[in-house]
Protein backbone atom coordinates (compact mmCIF):
# COMPACT_ATOMS: atom_id res chain seq x y z
CA UNK A 1 0.00 0.00 0.00
CA UNK A 2 2.56 2.54 0.68
CA UNK A 3 4.48 1.84 -2.57
CA UNK A 4 1.19 2.52 -4.14
CA UNK A 5 0.65 5.90 -2.33
CA UNK A 6 4.68 6.75 -3.40
CA UNK A 7 4.40 5.97 -6.91
CA UNK A 8 0.85 8.04 -7.15
CA UNK A 9 2.40 11.22 -5.26
CA UNK A 10 5.72 11.10 -7.23
CA UNK A 11 3.26 10.40 -10.68
CA UNK A 12 0.94 13.30 -9.64
CA UNK A 13 3.69 16.05 -8.64
CA UNK A 14 4.84 15.17 -12.07
CA UNK A 15 1.98 15.33 -13.87
CA UNK A 16 0.96 19.23 -12.06
CA UNK A 17 4.91 20.15 -12.81
CA UNK A 18 4.29 19.36 -16.53
CA UNK A 19 0.94 20.89 -16.78
CA UNK A 20 2.13 23.73 -14.68
CA UNK A 21 4.69 24.12 -17.14
CA UNK A 22 2.74 23.67 -19.98
CA UNK A 23 1.10 26.79 -18.97
CA UNK A 24 4.16 28.65 -18.56
CA UNK A 25 4.86 27.84 -22.19
CA UNK A 26 1.44 28.77 -23.23
CA UNK A 27 2.31 31.70 -21.85
CA UNK A 28 5.33 32.82 -23.34
CA UNK A 29 3.95 31.53 -26.86
CA UNK A 30 0.92 34.42 -26.15
CA UNK A 31 3.36 36.87 -25.23
CA UNK A 32 5.46 35.99 -28.47
CA UNK A 33 2.02 36.23 -30.37
CA UNK A 34 1.06 39.50 -28.94
CA UNK A 35 4.82 41.13 -29.71
CA UNK A 36 4.75 39.29 -33.55
CA UNK A 37 1.51 41.57 -33.96
CA UNK A 38 2.71 44.88 -32.46
CA UNK A 39 6.48 44.78 -34.06
CA UNK A 40 6.22 42.75 -37.70
CA UNK A 41 1.99 42.75 -37.98
CA UNK A 42 1.84 38.72 -37.63
CA UNK A 43 0.99 37.32 -34.76
CA UNK A 44 1.77 33.43 -33.71
CA UNK A 45 -0.89 31.77 -36.50
CA UNK A 46 -3.61 29.43 -34.65
CA UNK A 47 -2.11 30.91 -31.67
CA UNK A 48 -6.14 30.70 -30.25
CA UNK A 49 -6.51 26.70 -31.05
CA UNK A 50 -3.03 26.43 -29.48
CA UNK A 51 -4.10 27.69 -26.04
CA UNK A 52 -6.89 26.38 -26.01
CA UNK A 53 -6.05 22.58 -26.28
CA UNK A 54 -2.95 23.71 -24.45
CA UNK A 55 -5.00 24.95 -21.98
CA UNK A 56 -7.29 21.69 -21.74
CA UNK A 57 -4.54 19.52 -21.62
CA UNK A 58 -2.85 21.25 -18.46
CA UNK A 59 -6.01 21.06 -16.75
CA UNK A 60 -6.33 17.44 -17.53
CA UNK A 61 -2.55 17.12 -15.68
CA UNK A 62 -3.28 18.92 -12.60
CA UNK A 63 -5.99 16.84 -11.52
CA UNK A 64 -4.31 14.47 -9.53
CA UNK A 65 -2.46 16.47 -7.48
CA UNK A 66 -5.20 18.66 -6.65
CA UNK A 67 -6.97 15.89 -5.30
CA UNK A 68 -3.61 14.32 -3.30
CA UNK A 69 -3.49 18.05 -1.52
CA UNK A 70 -6.84 18.52 -0.50
CA UNK A 71 -7.25 21.37 -2.68
CA UNK A 72 -10.44 20.94 -4.05
CA UNK A 73 -13.30 23.25 -2.31
CA UNK A 74 -15.34 22.29 0.37
CA UNK A 75 -18.09 24.18 1.48
CA UNK A 76 -17.76 23.88 5.50
CA UNK A 77 -21.49 24.20 6.05
CA UNK A 78 -22.41 23.46 9.34
CA UNK A 79 -20.22 20.69 10.75
CA UNK A 80 -17.29 22.16 10.57
CA UNK A 81 -16.88 21.03 14.53
CA UNK A 82 -17.48 17.43 14.02
CA UNK A 83 -15.46 14.94 15.53
CA UNK A 84 -12.41 14.53 13.35
CA UNK A 85 -13.39 10.70 13.34
CA UNK A 86 -16.73 11.18 11.53
CA UNK A 87 -14.94 13.98 9.13
CA UNK A 88 -12.45 11.41 8.04
CA UNK A 89 -15.22 8.94 7.22
CA UNK A 90 -17.01 11.50 5.50
CA UNK A 91 -14.13 12.48 3.34
CA UNK A 92 -13.87 8.89 2.94
CA UNK A 93 -17.40 8.75 1.21
CA UNK A 94 -16.77 12.00 -0.69
CA UNK A 95 -13.35 10.44 -2.05
CA UNK A 96 -15.09 7.19 -3.33
CA UNK A 97 -17.55 8.79 -5.40
CA UNK A 98 -14.85 10.94 -7.00
CA UNK A 99 -13.01 8.25 -7.80
CA UNK A 100 -15.77 6.72 -9.55
CA UNK A 101 -16.92 9.95 -11.26
CA UNK A 102 -12.91 9.72 -12.19
CA UNK A 103 -12.99 6.05 -13.56
CA UNK A 104 -16.54 7.11 -15.75
CA UNK A 105 -14.45 9.73 -17.06
CA UNK A 106 -11.45 7.63 -17.88
CA UNK A 107 -13.82 5.71 -19.94
CA UNK A 108 -15.77 7.81 -21.77
CA UNK A 109 -12.90 9.71 -22.87
CA UNK A 110 -11.04 6.36 -24.06
CA UNK A 111 -14.27 6.26 -26.32
CA UNK A 112 -14.55 10.01 -27.37
CA UNK A 113 -10.32 9.45 -28.20
CA UNK A 114 -11.28 6.66 -30.46
CA UNK A 115 -14.23 8.74 -32.18
CA UNK A 116 -12.11 11.54 -32.50
CA UNK A 117 -9.46 9.28 -34.68
CA UNK A 118 -11.83 7.30 -36.81
CA UNK A 119 -13.57 11.17 -37.87
CA UNK A 120 -10.80 12.93 -38.19
CA UNK A 121 -10.82 15.77 -36.28
CA UNK A 122 -8.70 18.04 -36.57
CA UNK A 123 -8.04 22.25 -35.40
CA UNK A 124 -9.27 24.85 -37.44
CA UNK A 125 -6.46 26.77 -38.57
CA UNK A 126 -3.18 24.62 -38.26
CA UNK A 127 -5.01 21.21 -38.31
CA UNK A 128 -3.39 19.26 -35.96
CA UNK A 129 -5.62 15.99 -35.00
CA UNK A 130 -7.67 16.85 -31.84
CA UNK A 131 -7.17 13.50 -30.56
CA UNK A 132 -3.88 14.44 -29.28
CA UNK A 133 -5.35 15.76 -26.04
CA UNK A 134 -7.58 12.70 -25.11
CA UNK A 135 -4.69 10.59 -23.94
CA UNK A 136 -3.63 13.15 -21.60
CA UNK A 137 -7.07 13.35 -20.37
CA UNK A 138 -7.62 9.56 -19.85
CA UNK A 139 -4.28 8.69 -18.07
CA UNK A 140 -5.18 11.89 -15.82
CA UNK A 141 -8.33 10.59 -14.87
CA UNK A 142 -6.93 7.38 -14.08
CA UNK A 143 -4.52 8.62 -11.99
CA UNK A 144 -6.92 10.62 -10.30
CA UNK A 145 -9.35 7.65 -9.32
CA UNK A 146 -5.75 6.41 -7.83
CA UNK A 147 -5.50 9.67 -6.00
CA UNK A 148 -9.03 9.52 -4.94
CA UNK A 149 -7.51 5.95 -3.22
CA UNK A 150 -4.69 7.31 -1.37
CA UNK A 151 -6.81 10.03 -0.11
CA UNK A 152 -9.68 8.12 1.10
CA UNK A 153 -7.33 5.47 2.86
CA UNK A 154 -5.06 8.27 4.53
CA UNK A 155 -7.71 10.32 6.36
CA UNK A 156 -9.17 7.04 7.78
CA UNK A 157 -5.90 5.18 8.78
CA UNK A 158 -4.89 8.37 10.40
CA UNK A 159 -7.80 8.00 12.56
CA UNK A 160 -7.80 4.79 13.45
CA UNK A 161 -4.64 5.09 14.93
CA UNK B 1 -43.77 21.98 -13.54
CA UNK B 2 -43.13 18.26 -13.22
CA UNK B 3 -39.35 19.12 -14.80
CA UNK B 4 -38.31 22.44 -12.67
CA UNK B 5 -39.81 20.25 -9.42
CA UNK B 6 -36.94 17.50 -10.05
CA UNK B 7 -34.37 20.59 -10.43
CA UNK B 8 -35.71 21.67 -7.06
CA UNK B 9 -35.26 18.12 -5.97
CA UNK B 10 -31.65 17.90 -7.22
CA UNK B 11 -30.70 21.72 -5.69
CA UNK B 12 -31.68 20.02 -2.71
CA UNK B 13 -29.31 16.95 -3.25
CA UNK B 14 -26.83 19.46 -3.98
CA UNK B 15 -27.29 21.17 -0.65
CA UNK B 16 -27.29 17.87 1.48
CA UNK B 17 -23.89 16.63 -0.71
CA UNK B 18 -22.37 20.28 0.54
CA UNK B 19 -23.41 19.61 3.84
CA UNK B 20 -21.35 16.05 3.68
CA UNK B 21 -18.03 17.75 2.61
CA UNK B 22 -18.47 16.30 -0.39
CA UNK B 23 -16.28 19.22 -2.39
CA UNK B 24 -18.19 22.21 -4.71
CA UNK B 25 -16.68 20.16 -8.10
CA UNK B 26 -17.87 16.81 -7.51
CA UNK B 27 -21.04 17.72 -6.01
CA UNK B 28 -22.37 19.93 -9.12
CA UNK B 29 -20.80 16.83 -11.14
CA UNK B 30 -23.34 14.19 -9.71
CA UNK B 31 -26.10 16.20 -9.48
CA UNK B 32 -26.07 17.42 -13.16
CA UNK B 33 -25.44 13.93 -14.18
CA UNK B 34 -28.20 12.47 -12.13
CA UNK B 35 -30.64 15.16 -13.04
CA UNK B 36 -29.50 14.34 -16.88
CA UNK B 37 -30.19 11.17 -16.44
CA UNK B 38 -33.26 11.39 -14.74
CA UNK B 39 -35.02 13.44 -17.08
CA UNK B 40 -33.69 12.41 -20.20
CA UNK B 41 -31.97 8.37 -19.76
CA UNK B 42 -28.23 7.80 -19.89
CA UNK B 43 -27.37 7.33 -23.24
CA UNK B 44 -27.25 11.13 -24.15
CA UNK B 45 -25.12 11.69 -20.64
CA UNK B 46 -22.96 8.56 -21.77
CA UNK B 47 -22.38 10.66 -24.98
CA UNK B 48 -21.91 13.88 -23.67
CA UNK B 49 -18.94 12.38 -21.43
CA UNK B 50 -16.90 11.44 -24.45
CA UNK B 51 -15.84 14.83 -24.89
CA UNK B 52 -17.90 17.56 -23.01
CA UNK B 53 -14.47 17.81 -20.10
CA UNK B 54 -12.28 18.71 -22.97
CA UNK B 55 -14.60 21.03 -24.83
CA UNK B 56 -15.14 22.73 -21.79
CA UNK B 57 -11.70 22.73 -20.74
CA UNK B 58 -10.31 23.75 -24.36
CA UNK B 59 -11.38 27.19 -24.53
CA UNK B 60 -9.49 30.27 -25.15
CA UNK B 61 -11.39 32.55 -22.66
CA UNK B 62 -11.04 30.25 -19.66
CA UNK B 63 -7.35 29.87 -20.12
CA UNK B 64 -7.13 33.46 -18.16
CA UNK B 65 -7.96 31.73 -15.35
CA UNK B 66 -4.69 29.81 -15.00
CA UNK B 67 -2.50 32.89 -16.45
CA UNK B 68 -3.91 35.53 -13.86
CA UNK B 69 -3.25 32.81 -11.73
CA UNK B 70 -0.07 32.26 -12.71
CA UNK B 71 0.88 36.01 -12.91
CA UNK B 72 -0.98 36.36 -9.13
CA UNK B 73 1.76 33.43 -7.47
CA UNK B 74 4.79 35.19 -9.37
CA UNK B 75 3.52 38.49 -8.05
CA UNK B 76 3.60 36.47 -4.33
CA UNK B 77 7.43 35.81 -5.01
CA UNK B 78 8.57 39.12 -6.57
CA UNK B 79 8.77 40.90 -2.87
CA UNK B 80 6.79 43.81 -4.84
CA UNK B 81 4.37 43.97 -1.43
CA UNK B 82 6.91 45.41 0.34
CA UNK B 83 7.51 47.90 -1.71
CA UNK B 84 3.80 49.32 -2.40
CA UNK B 85 3.99 48.99 1.14
CA UNK B 86 6.70 51.07 1.85
CA UNK B 87 6.03 53.66 -0.91
CA UNK B 88 2.38 54.16 0.78
CA UNK B 89 3.88 54.02 3.89
CA UNK B 90 6.24 57.59 3.54
CA UNK B 91 3.71 59.40 2.43
CA UNK B 92 1.12 58.68 4.78
CA UNK B 93 3.17 56.81 7.87
CA UNK B 94 3.23 60.18 9.37
CA UNK B 95 -0.21 61.35 9.99
CA UNK B 96 -2.79 59.18 12.96
CA UNK B 97 -3.59 56.11 11.34
CA UNK B 98 -0.91 56.04 8.83
CA UNK B 99 0.69 53.63 8.76
CA UNK B 100 -2.98 51.44 8.58
CA UNK B 101 -3.87 54.09 5.57
CA UNK B 102 -0.75 52.92 4.06
CA UNK B 103 -1.65 49.01 5.09
CA UNK B 104 -4.63 49.58 3.04
CA UNK B 105 -3.17 51.45 0.39
CA UNK B 106 -0.38 48.69 -0.81
CA UNK B 107 -3.56 46.41 -0.64
CA UNK B 108 -5.32 47.98 -3.01
CA UNK B 109 -1.90 48.28 -5.62
CA UNK B 110 -1.22 44.63 -4.85
CA UNK B 111 -4.80 43.38 -5.32
CA UNK B 112 -4.12 45.40 -8.76
CA UNK B 113 -1.69 42.67 -9.46
CA UNK B 114 -2.36 39.80 -7.96
CA UNK B 115 -5.87 39.41 -8.07
CA UNK B 116 -7.20 36.96 -5.05
CA UNK B 117 -7.97 38.38 -2.04
CA UNK B 118 -6.66 35.67 -0.19
CA UNK B 119 -2.83 35.72 -1.21
CA UNK B 120 -3.40 39.82 -1.15
CA UNK B 121 -4.54 39.59 2.84
CA UNK B 122 -2.07 36.88 3.15
CA UNK B 123 1.28 38.72 1.63
CA UNK B 124 0.15 41.88 2.82
CA UNK B 125 -0.06 40.73 6.65
CA UNK B 126 3.61 39.60 6.58
CA UNK B 127 4.87 42.77 5.24
CA UNK B 128 2.97 45.31 6.98
CA UNK B 129 1.69 43.70 10.64
CA UNK B 130 5.28 43.97 11.77
CA UNK B 131 5.56 47.80 11.27
CA UNK B 132 1.91 48.06 12.65
CA UNK B 133 3.24 46.62 15.22
CA UNK B 134 6.36 48.18 15.76
CA UNK B 135 4.46 52.13 15.69
CA UNK B 136 2.03 50.41 18.49
CA UNK B 137 -1.49 50.15 16.44
CA UNK B 138 -4.11 48.47 18.41
CA UNK B 139 -4.05 45.02 18.03
CA UNK B 140 -8.12 45.41 16.48
CA UNK B 141 -7.27 48.31 14.12
CA UNK B 142 -3.72 46.83 12.87
CA UNK B 143 -5.54 43.22 12.00
CA UNK B 144 -8.90 45.02 10.87
CA UNK B 145 -7.85 47.00 8.48
CA UNK B 146 -5.33 44.60 7.09
CA UNK B 147 -8.51 41.99 6.68
CA UNK B 148 -10.32 44.89 5.17
CA UNK B 149 -7.72 45.97 2.61
CA UNK B 150 -7.38 42.18 1.36
CA UNK B 151 -10.94 42.06 0.29
CA UNK B 152 -9.46 45.08 -2.52
CA UNK B 153 -8.06 41.87 -4.16
CA UNK B 154 -11.49 40.92 -5.65
CA UNK B 155 -12.74 43.98 -6.39
CA UNK B 156 -9.41 46.08 -8.49
CA UNK B 157 -9.23 44.11 -11.87
CA UNK B 158 -7.61 41.95 -12.96
CA UNK B 159 -9.71 39.41 -10.51
CA UNK B 160 -10.22 35.57 -11.14
CA UNK B 161 -13.67 35.83 -8.88
CA UNK B 162 -14.82 38.68 -11.44
CA UNK B 163 -13.86 36.22 -14.53
CA UNK B 164 -15.88 33.46 -12.92
CA UNK B 165 -18.95 35.51 -12.82
CA UNK B 166 -18.53 36.60 -16.48
CA UNK B 167 -18.25 32.87 -17.34
CA UNK B 168 -21.19 32.02 -15.33
CA UNK B 169 -23.84 34.95 -17.04
CA UNK B 170 -21.54 35.05 -20.30
CA UNK B 171 -20.83 38.54 -19.66
CA UNK B 172 -17.62 40.26 -21.70
CA UNK B 173 -14.93 40.10 -19.38
CA UNK B 174 -13.57 43.27 -20.24
CA UNK B 175 -16.62 45.16 -19.28
CA UNK B 176 -16.42 43.91 -16.40
CA UNK B 177 -13.23 44.48 -15.83
CA UNK B 178 -13.74 48.16 -16.64
CA UNK B 179 -16.98 48.17 -14.65
CA UNK B 180 -14.94 47.21 -11.35
CA UNK B 181 -12.60 49.84 -11.22
CA UNK B 182 -14.60 52.71 -9.83
CA UNK B 183 -16.39 50.53 -7.31
CA UNK B 184 -13.02 49.47 -6.14
CA UNK B 185 -11.71 52.67 -5.95
CA UNK B 186 -14.75 53.88 -3.78
CA UNK B 187 -13.81 50.83 -1.80
CA UNK B 188 -10.09 52.31 -1.08
CA UNK B 189 -11.46 55.78 -0.54
CA UNK B 190 -14.18 54.42 2.18
CA UNK B 191 -11.50 52.15 3.86
CA UNK B 192 -9.13 55.38 4.35
CA UNK B 193 -11.85 57.30 5.45
CA UNK B 194 -12.93 55.01 7.64
CA UNK B 195 -9.24 54.60 9.42
CA UNK B 196 -9.59 58.51 9.42
CA UNK B 197 -12.78 58.56 11.48
CA UNK B 198 -11.76 55.52 13.79
CA UNK B 199 -8.36 57.59 15.07
CA UNK B 200 -10.14 60.73 15.51
CA UNK B 201 -12.22 58.75 18.07
CA UNK B 202 -10.07 56.62 19.46
CA UNK B 203 -6.50 58.51 18.98
CA UNK B 204 -4.57 55.68 21.01
CA UNK B 205 -5.29 53.36 18.24
CA UNK B 206 -3.47 54.63 15.53
CA UNK B 207 -0.26 56.51 16.39
CA UNK B 208 1.44 59.01 14.24
CA UNK B 209 4.57 57.29 12.75
CA UNK B 210 8.13 58.67 11.42
CA UNK B 211 7.86 61.76 9.04
CA UNK B 212 9.63 60.72 6.02
CA UNK B 213 11.37 63.58 3.99
CA UNK B 214 10.90 64.06 0.44
CA UNK B 215 13.75 62.65 -1.11
CA UNK B 216 13.22 59.35 0.64
CA UNK B 217 9.62 59.68 -0.61
CA UNK B 218 11.18 60.10 -4.07
CA UNK B 219 13.08 56.88 -3.60
CA UNK B 220 10.07 54.77 -2.45
CA UNK B 221 8.46 55.86 -5.68
CA UNK B 222 11.59 54.97 -7.72
CA UNK B 223 11.46 51.41 -6.47
CA UNK B 224 7.52 51.16 -7.77
CA UNK B 225 7.69 52.26 -10.75
CA UNK B 226 8.34 48.71 -12.67
CA UNK B 227 5.11 47.48 -10.35
CA UNK B 228 3.04 50.57 -11.50
CA UNK B 229 4.29 50.29 -15.27
CA UNK B 230 3.50 46.44 -14.85
CA UNK B 231 -0.03 47.54 -13.74
CA UNK B 232 -0.94 49.81 -16.14
CA UNK B 233 0.40 47.32 -18.73
CA UNK B 234 -1.89 44.88 -18.12
CA UNK B 235 -5.14 46.68 -17.05
CA UNK B 236 -4.90 49.49 -19.41
CA UNK B 237 -4.05 47.40 -22.45
CA UNK B 238 -7.59 45.63 -21.73
CA UNK B 239 -9.47 48.71 -21.36
CA UNK B 240 -7.69 50.25 -24.68
CA UNK B 241 -8.20 47.38 -26.84
CA UNK B 242 -4.35 46.58 -27.32
CA UNK B 243 -4.75 43.10 -26.08
CA UNK B 244 -7.17 40.49 -24.71
CA UNK B 245 -7.62 39.43 -21.24
CA UNK B 246 -5.77 36.10 -21.50
CA UNK B 247 -2.96 37.78 -23.90
CA UNK B 248 -2.62 40.95 -20.47
CA UNK B 249 -2.71 37.86 -17.60
CA UNK B 250 0.06 36.55 -19.80
CA UNK B 251 2.15 39.68 -20.55
CA UNK B 252 1.55 40.44 -16.90
CA UNK B 253 2.88 36.76 -15.60
CA UNK B 254 6.20 37.73 -17.55
CA UNK B 255 6.27 40.77 -16.01
CA UNK B 256 5.97 39.72 -12.66
CA UNK B 257 8.12 36.66 -13.23
CA UNK B 258 11.11 39.14 -14.08
CA UNK B 259 10.50 41.21 -11.39
CA UNK B 260 10.50 37.88 -9.24
CA UNK B 261 13.69 36.86 -10.72
CA UNK B 262 15.88 40.36 -10.65
CA UNK B 263 14.83 39.80 -6.77
CA UNK B 264 16.46 36.90 -5.95
CA UNK B 265 12.77 35.55 -5.11
CA UNK B 266 12.94 32.81 -8.63
CA UNK B 267 15.19 30.13 -7.77
CA UNK B 268 14.70 26.59 -8.73
CA UNK B 269 12.36 25.97 -5.53
CA UNK B 270 10.46 28.42 -5.65
CA UNK B 271 9.39 28.20 -9.25
CA UNK B 272 8.60 24.47 -8.70
CA UNK B 273 6.25 26.03 -5.82
CA UNK B 274 4.77 28.48 -8.04
CA UNK B 275 4.17 25.81 -10.62
CA UNK B 276 2.62 23.80 -8.41
CA UNK B 277 0.47 26.26 -6.33
CA UNK B 278 -0.88 27.19 -10.04
CA UNK B 279 -1.17 23.40 -11.05
CA UNK B 280 -3.65 23.11 -7.58
CA UNK B 281 -5.52 26.29 -7.87
CA UNK B 282 -6.00 25.45 -11.91
CA UNK B 283 -7.36 22.34 -10.99
CA UNK B 284 -9.64 22.93 -7.93
CA UNK B 285 -11.57 25.95 -10.33
CA UNK B 286 -11.71 23.76 -13.54
CA UNK B 287 -13.34 21.14 -11.72
CA UNK B 288 -16.09 23.74 -10.63
CA UNK B 289 -16.49 24.83 -13.69
CA UNK B 290 -16.68 21.07 -14.92
CA UNK B 291 -19.31 20.58 -12.76
CA UNK B 292 -21.12 23.53 -13.55
CA UNK B 293 -21.57 23.01 -16.76
CA UNK B 294 -22.76 19.39 -16.21
CA UNK B 295 -25.19 21.07 -13.33
CA UNK B 296 -26.66 24.13 -16.16
CA UNK B 297 -27.17 21.49 -18.48
CA UNK B 298 -29.72 19.85 -16.17
CA UNK B 299 -31.01 23.06 -14.84
CA UNK B 300 -31.71 24.22 -18.58
CA UNK B 301 -33.39 20.58 -19.18
CA UNK B 302 -35.53 21.26 -16.45
CA UNK B 303 -36.57 24.44 -17.59
CA UNK B 304 -35.40 25.78 -14.36
CA UNK B 305 -34.59 29.57 -15.41
CA UNK B 306 -37.32 29.96 -17.51
CA UNK B 307 -39.83 28.92 -14.01
CA UNK B 308 -37.91 30.73 -11.56
CA UNK B 309 -37.46 33.93 -13.90
CA UNK B 310 -41.21 33.71 -14.11
CA UNK B 311 -42.00 32.54 -10.38
CA UNK B 312 -40.43 35.81 -9.52
CA UNK B 313 -41.90 38.10 -11.93
CA UNK B 314 -45.12 36.83 -10.86
CA UNK B 315 -44.75 37.37 -7.39
CA UNK B 316 -45.43 41.33 -7.65
CA UNK B 317 -42.76 41.91 -5.07
CA UNK B 318 -40.77 45.09 -5.96
CA UNK B 319 -37.63 44.60 -7.82
CA UNK B 320 -35.75 45.90 -5.51
CA UNK B 321 -36.75 44.09 -2.85
CA UNK B 322 -36.23 40.81 -4.21
CA UNK B 323 -32.36 41.99 -4.67
CA UNK B 324 -32.66 43.22 -0.93
CA UNK B 325 -33.16 39.90 -0.31
CA UNK B 326 -30.73 38.60 -2.39
CA UNK B 327 -28.19 40.64 -0.81
CA UNK B 328 -28.89 39.60 2.47
CA UNK B 329 -29.25 36.07 1.42
CA UNK B 330 -25.35 36.47 0.42
CA UNK B 331 -24.64 38.22 3.66
CA UNK B 332 -25.80 35.31 5.66
CA UNK B 333 -24.06 33.10 2.83
CA UNK B 334 -21.17 34.66 3.38
CA UNK B 335 -20.76 33.88 7.36
CA UNK B 336 -20.39 30.24 6.08
CA UNK B 337 -19.13 29.77 2.56
CA UNK B 338 -16.37 30.53 0.23
CA UNK B 339 -16.98 33.14 -2.07
CA UNK B 340 -16.29 31.06 -5.20
CA UNK B 341 -18.56 28.75 -3.60
CA UNK B 342 -21.09 31.37 -3.67
CA UNK B 343 -21.04 32.67 -7.17
CA UNK B 344 -21.08 29.27 -8.56
CA UNK B 345 -23.84 28.05 -6.58
CA UNK B 346 -26.15 31.14 -6.69
CA UNK B 347 -26.06 33.05 -9.95
CA UNK B 348 -27.64 30.09 -12.12
CA UNK B 349 -30.49 31.23 -9.83
CA UNK B 350 -30.22 34.76 -9.10
CA UNK B 351 -28.94 35.76 -12.36
CA UNK B 352 -32.56 34.32 -14.44
CA UNK B 353 -34.78 36.35 -11.62
CA UNK B 354 -32.95 39.46 -11.73
CA UNK B 355 -32.95 39.08 -16.03
CA UNK B 356 -36.87 38.91 -15.87
CA UNK B 357 -36.87 41.99 -13.46
CA UNK B 358 -37.71 45.24 -14.45
CA UNK B 359 -35.03 47.96 -12.87
CA UNK B 360 -35.04 50.39 -15.73
CA UNK B 361 -31.91 49.04 -17.15
CA UNK B 362 -30.62 47.05 -20.61
CA UNK B 363 -30.06 43.50 -19.93
CA UNK B 364 -26.22 44.27 -21.02
CA UNK B 365 -26.19 46.76 -18.08
CA UNK B 366 -28.03 45.07 -15.81
CA UNK B 367 -25.39 41.79 -16.06
CA UNK B 368 -22.41 44.10 -15.16
CA UNK B 369 -24.41 45.94 -12.43
CA UNK B 370 -25.48 42.86 -10.33
CA UNK B 371 -22.34 41.41 -11.28
CA UNK B 372 -20.46 44.04 -9.20
CA UNK B 373 -23.18 43.97 -6.67
CA UNK B 374 -22.78 40.28 -6.01
CA UNK B 375 -19.11 40.51 -6.20
CA UNK B 376 -18.99 43.20 -3.44
CA UNK B 377 -21.42 41.54 -0.93
CA UNK B 378 -19.65 38.29 -1.74
CA UNK B 379 -16.32 39.73 -0.67
CA UNK B 380 -17.88 40.88 2.73
CA UNK B 381 -18.25 37.22 3.58
CA UNK B 382 -14.25 37.38 3.35
CA UNK B 383 -14.43 39.98 6.98
CA UNK B 384 -17.44 38.15 8.82
CA UNK B 385 -17.20 35.83 11.30
CA UNK B 386 -17.77 33.12 12.15
CA UNK B 387 -15.40 31.72 8.98
CA UNK B 388 -14.09 35.17 7.54
CA UNK B 389 -11.26 33.62 5.15
CA UNK B 390 -9.56 37.08 5.40
CA UNK B 391 -9.84 37.61 9.07
CA UNK B 392 -8.29 34.11 9.82
CA UNK B 393 -5.73 34.15 7.49
CA UNK B 394 -4.65 37.55 9.21
CA UNK B 395 -5.35 36.62 12.70
CA UNK B 396 -3.05 33.94 12.04
CA UNK B 397 -0.17 35.98 10.85
CA UNK B 398 -1.12 38.37 14.01
CA UNK B 399 -0.01 35.68 17.21
CA UNK B 400 -0.67 38.45 19.77
CA UNK B 401 -4.32 39.66 18.43
CA UNK B 402 -7.48 37.50 19.58
CA UNK B 403 -9.75 36.44 17.05
CA UNK B 404 -12.43 38.14 18.93
CA UNK B 405 -10.43 41.67 18.42
CA UNK B 406 -9.98 40.89 14.81
CA UNK B 407 -13.58 40.64 14.08
CA UNK B 408 -14.29 43.79 16.44
CA UNK B 409 -11.50 45.36 14.60
CA UNK B 410 -13.15 45.00 10.76
CA UNK B 411 -16.47 46.32 12.44
CA UNK B 412 -15.89 49.50 11.10
CA UNK B 413 -15.16 48.69 7.84
CA UNK B 414 -18.44 46.15 7.29
CA UNK B 415 -19.86 49.33 7.69
CA UNK B 416 -17.98 51.55 5.09
CA UNK B 417 -18.94 48.48 3.04
CA UNK B 418 -22.89 48.35 3.27
CA UNK B 419 -23.01 52.24 2.59
CA UNK B 420 -20.67 51.29 -0.33
CA UNK B 421 -23.12 48.43 -1.12
CA UNK B 422 -25.96 51.03 -0.54
CA UNK B 423 -24.61 53.66 -2.80
CA UNK B 424 -24.04 51.25 -6.01
CA UNK B 425 -27.66 49.80 -5.83
CA UNK B 426 -28.87 53.32 -5.72
CA UNK B 427 -26.84 54.79 -8.37
CA UNK B 428 -26.45 51.99 -11.14
CA UNK B 429 -24.39 54.77 -13.03
CA UNK B 430 -21.08 54.21 -10.71
CA UNK B 431 -20.55 51.14 -12.09
CA UNK B 432 -21.97 51.71 -15.75
CA UNK B 433 -20.13 54.91 -16.16
CA UNK B 434 -16.70 53.40 -17.04
CA UNK B 435 -17.74 50.78 -19.15
CA UNK B 436 -20.14 53.04 -21.58
CA UNK B 437 -17.16 55.72 -21.80
CA UNK B 438 -14.67 53.09 -23.57
CA UNK B 439 -17.03 51.41 -25.60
Amino acid sequence: MNGFRHVVAKLSRWFALAGGSLLAAMATLVVISVLGRVLIGRPVPGDFEIVATGTAISVFLCLPWCQLQRGNLIVDLFLARLSPRVVAWLDLLSAALLGLLALLFAWRMALGWRDAIAYQDVSVILGFPLWWAYPFAVGSFLLLACACVVTATRGVERQST
Amino acid sequence: MMASGAAVLGLGILLVLLVLRVPLGPAMLLVGMGGYIALAGPEPLLNYMKTGAYWRFASYDFSVIPMFLLMGQLAVRSGMSTRLFDAANVFLGHRRGGVAMAAVGGCAAFGAICGSSLATAGTMSRVAYPELQRYRYSGALATGSLAAGGTLGILIPPSVVLIIYAVAVQANIVTMFEAALIPGLIALAGYLLTIAIYVRISPSAGPVGRRFDWSERLQALLETWPMIALFLLVIGGIYIGWFNPTEAAAIGAFGAALLAWLRGGLDREGLIESVLEVAQATAMIFIILLGADFLNIFLALAGFPAWVAEQAANSSLSPYLILTCMILFYFVLGCFMDSLAMIFLTVPVFWPIIAGLDFGLPPGDLQIWFGIIVLVVVELGLITPPVGLNVLIINAAAPGVTLRETFIGTLPFLCSEILRVVLLVLFPPIILFLPHLLN
